[in-house]
């Protein structure tokens, strides 16, 4: 099989989103598509799978000339695709909304068991952890997106789109989802990867088409690629310029911590629903002791679902604690919820910001001084706020930089942007920080990084949740290791290793 | 081993099935005590007795109109769509379910036409808010006063008749000398039981099959559904029109096989209490029979009170169901939160960005 994509252009009513994209996908091959935040990437996919309608251009497959006017079409033709914001529905089960996706469901849910006793296997395969019967709302992130991809490989689909899948799992299920994508390649299927993870790139591309702002700039054959014929091959050095356009990225140097001045105290704190608490490993937090330094960086490992996000809302105040304490600088913030911590300047970034960390109907302006609406005047000065709110995009380049656009118009990347500049504004004393960098570029990225220590250097307190062992190990001061919603190990980074970390997260036992 | 087996599976089943279980079970416990209980306590004049015999099935014939019409909004409201309109639905299809009763002298062709006018009322809603993307509660309010008006002026001819020929009940001599429920069997119209065997149908419909599945998901997000590869606007569609035909046909239900008159305005907010019910209902099919029941039950038990001559005031007697049904609004709030098993869509009909 063989598509092309020819000439695509999609406009969003002053925003050129793809300029005249010509592209070829051809089975039994991963392209990588890579590009800066906002360059396209996912609109010229949603094309494809038939989610927008290209105002220009045609889609050829096997040189027929093809009308995708509906995703349904694209179901039709053997096309899937995940979404960056997960596409699942929260209210019904797990199974159900494999069945849904699926063409092969049979009428009535009791007759024919045989798709479903597939369909189990499949994700049994992938994710052994998840039950069927499970609501997808009390799924933990990356469980959400494997059930994703268990959804995209159970409709047969033969061209499979995966919208930046890898930005939150841990290092062993990206392992397995390596695998998996070398497997769906070699047997035929066309894979579309678009990621901002080098790892990714080497890992599993065959071929890379990088786009900057709208078009394809550059088409070259990936590292790994056996086909000695074509002649381009590219370093890692050569792809970061393809992907942003400039080499040199600034270095960031964790700063030594300083230990004399604890912050922030949190005291055998216990959080979760009863029965959440009675049935460990899913999102309860149990007994966590821990003293986080002014100006120090605590990094906070573990694979997902095992109470990172109760913790994480628990220290900000939106969660009721069961037991224990949290107290910053000597105040009490755990019966305090949402005021006290505007007041407090306690900053957070949820995962999820589409669903959990901003309003997506209201505009840029809105979304970004919503923070301070403790402290605005009975009649806010609305140039005031459109001036500080234009500074913030600009510093954290959210692009299109257009402050009255509504948030939900935003491509993934700079929605994270968007949050982080709202929450990194300021100066707050606690950032609560949760998978800060989903779906960001590598610049933007190191941005981020930046932006996170000079917070430290000025005093902050900062809790950094992430699956990404490496940062965490290379800018974090403290790592510590969450297992079924207990502390198992904490280490200075400079002391602690790759393998000593992975083994806290998968045996949970402290190493003698 | 294998013993340990069986036993597991029984239990298993039984688990699964403890509703059904629960209900046989009760159901036999009353028949069985209302046979035991002798005959001179029943003929007593005054006895408690007297005031429960009849009232099971003066129960269902109230609660079988409006169990149509929540059955219907269930179904609008599943793909995430308020359809305020109900009441003027009702009254349309109350009308003309009359009207053709009384021309063509058949019933059945009564309820077929109150349910097709419910319907053809329903697509102003299904145009004004899926194709002119107005406010659903604005034009729910204009369908709901357009129907009140359009029945009570093509029905004036109808005021004051008297049908005669309705549904004859279903007659089952060898049961009718149970007391209490002998009244329920000889007495009851094919219309109840439709209402009766409707609510677990769509209840399997929905939960059960693909496209009941399909109509959840829309309910649940448009977006999502899209991307699922559904059509959520068909599908939406199809919800308001399913709703539209079952509230006429309650209404039919209400002038044909309960009253057996038509007056304007005869529907007295059901459509609106069926808006409510659905909510304690929690937008489940399943629940809709004992819920409807409840509020049928209790205009039963005041108009039974009233006939008994209990020392109330009438009116005050007339607010029992409402008062009732506001009860368990409140406990039912209470238990399940705040959402109650609504479907997210739902949220999103209360702002005007869409
Ligand atoms: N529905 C929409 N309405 C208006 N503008 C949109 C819409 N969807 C995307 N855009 C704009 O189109 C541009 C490209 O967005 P797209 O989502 O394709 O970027 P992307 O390459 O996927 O970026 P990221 O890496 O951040 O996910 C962005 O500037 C975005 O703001
Ligand atoms: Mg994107």
């Amino acid at each position: 099989m063989h598509i092309q994509l020819q000439g695509i252009s999609k406009r969003f009513n002053s925003l050129l989103a793809n300029d005249k994209v010509d592209l070829d996908i051809f089975s039994g091959e991963v392209l990588a598509l890579l590009g800066e935040n906002g360059a396209g990437k996912s609109t010229l996919m949603k094309i494809l799978y038939g989610f927008y309608q290209a105002d220009e251009g045609c889609i050829l497959i096997d040189d027929r000339l093809v009308v995708i006017d509906s995703p349904y079409a694209a179901m039709a033709l053997g096309i899937g695709m995940v979404f960056q914001q997960f596409s699942l529905i929260d209210n019904l089960t797990v199974a159900e909304n494999l069945m849904l996706a699926s063409t092969k469901t049979p009428k009535w849910q009791w007759s024919d068991r045989t798709h479903w006793v597939n369909t189990h296997s499949c994700l049994s395969q992938l994710a052994p952890t998840i039950q069927p019967t499970n609501r997808v709302h009390d799924l933990t992130v990356s469980e959400k997106q494997l059930v994703e991809l268990v959804k995209v490989l159970d409709a047969d689909a033969r061209v499979i789109i995966l919208d930046e899948p890898s930005s939150v799992l841990t290092p062993l299920e990206t392992q397995r989802f390596w695998t998996l994508i070398r497997q769906l390649a070699d047997q035929g299927h066309a894979v579309v990867l678009i990621t901002h993870k080098l790892e990714d790139v080497l890992a599993c591309a065959d071929r890379i088409a990088v786009m900057r702002k709208g078009r394809v700039v550059e088409v070259c054959l990936a590292h790994n690629n056996q086909k000695p014929e074509l002649e381009r091959h590219l370093s890692s050095e050569d792809l970061i310029h393809l992907m942003v356009g400039q080499t040199e990225l600034p270095v960031v140097h964790p700063v030594p911590p300083s230990l004399a001045h604890p912050r922030l105290h949190i005291q055998n704190l216990w959080v979760g629903e009863p029965a959440a608490v009675s049935n460990p490993g899913h999102n309860a937090v149990r007994g966590i002791d821990l003293a986080i330094a002014s100006g120090e960086i605590i990094g906070i490992a573990g694979v997902a679902g095992n109470g990172q996000q109760t913790l994480a809302d628990a220290v900000t105040g939106l969660l009721p604690l069961t037991q224990g304490t949290v107290h910053l600088d000597g105040a009490p913030v755990h019966q305090a919820g949402i005021p006290y911590r505007t007041r407090h300047d306690i900053a957070y970034i949820p995962e999820q910001p589409l669903q959990n960390g901003v309003a997506t109907d209201l505009d840029l302006v809105k979304n970004l001084v919503v923070k301070d609406i403790n402290r605005m005047p009975f009649f806010p000065r609305r140039a005031k706020q459109r001036a500080q709110a234009l500074q913030l995009i600009q510093a954290f380049n959210v692009q299109p930089p257009n402050p009255d656009q509504p948030a939900g118009n935003l491509s993934g990347g700079n929605l994270q942007k968007l949050v982080l500049a709202r929450e990194l504004s300021g100066s707050p004393s606690l950032i609560v920080a949760c998978y800060p960098t989903m779906g960001l570029d590598i610049s933007a990225t190191q941005f981020i990084y930046e932006k996170l220590f000079n917070h430290a250097q000025t005093g902050a307190c900062i809790l950094w949740i992430s699956e990404n062992l490496d940062d965490l190990l290379r800018y974090s001061h403290r790592i510590a290791v969450l297992f079924q919603g207990e502390i198992v190990g904490i280490a200075e980074t400079r002391r602690a290793s790759r393998q000593l970390v992975g083994k806290w997260m998968t045996s949970g036992r402290q190493a003698a | 081993m294998t013993h340990l087996a069986k036993a597991k599976f029984w239990v298993q089943l039984s688990l699964r099935w403890r509703w059904l279980l629960l209900f046989l079970l009760s159901l036999g416990g009353v028949t069985t005590t209302l046979f035991l209980i002798p005959e001179a306590v029943i003929a007593a004049p005054g006895s408690a007795i007297t005031v429960v015999d009849g009232l099971l099935i003066s129960a269902l014939r109230s609660t079988a109109p409006l169990l149509f019409v929540v059955l219907g909004e269930t179904l609008t409201q599943r793909v995430g769509v308020i359809n305020l309109g109900v009441e003027g639905q009702m009254l349309v299809g109350a009308m003309t379910g009359f009207a053709a009763t009384v021309t063509t002298g058949n019933p059945w062709l009564g309820l077929l036409a109150g349910g097709l006018s419910g319907l053809t009322l329903s697509t102003l809603h299904l145009f004004l808010c899926l194709v002119c993307r107005s406010s659903q509660i604005a034009s729910g309010i204009a369908v709901w006063i357009l129907g009140s008006g359009l029945s009570a002026f093509f029905g004036r001819e109808f005021v004051g008749q008297q049908l005669n020929h309705g549904f004859s009940t279903i007659h089952t001599p060898a049961l009718a000398s149970v007391p209490v429920l002998g009244a329920l069997v000889t007495e009851m119209t094919p219309v109840i039981g439709l209402s009766i065997a409707l609510s677990p149908l769509l209840g399997l419909w929905l939960y059960r099959s693909q496209t009941g599945l399909t109509w959840r998901a829309v309910g649940e997000s448009i977006p999502a559904a899209h991307a699922m590869g559904i059509n959520p606007f068909h599908i939406q569609c199809q919800g308001i029109l399913a709703g539209g035909f079952l509230s006429g046909l309650g209404g039919a239900a209400l002038s044909v096989d309960y009253t057996l008159t038509w007056a304007e305005g005869m529907t007295v907010g059901r459509g609106l209490v069926a808006v409510g019910l659905v909510i304690i209902a929690r937008w489940n099919p399943y629940l809709a029979l004992p819920v409807a029941l409840l509020f049928g039950g209790s205009e039963a038990l005041a108009l039974r009170l009233q006939a008994v001559g209990a020392p109330i005031s009438p009116y005050l007697l007339g607010t029992l169901p409402y008062l009732v049904s506001i009860v368990v609004l409140m406990l039912n709030h209470r238990q399940s939160g705040q959402s109650g098993g609504m479907p997210d869509g739902l949220r999103s009909v209360f702002d005007n960005t869409t």
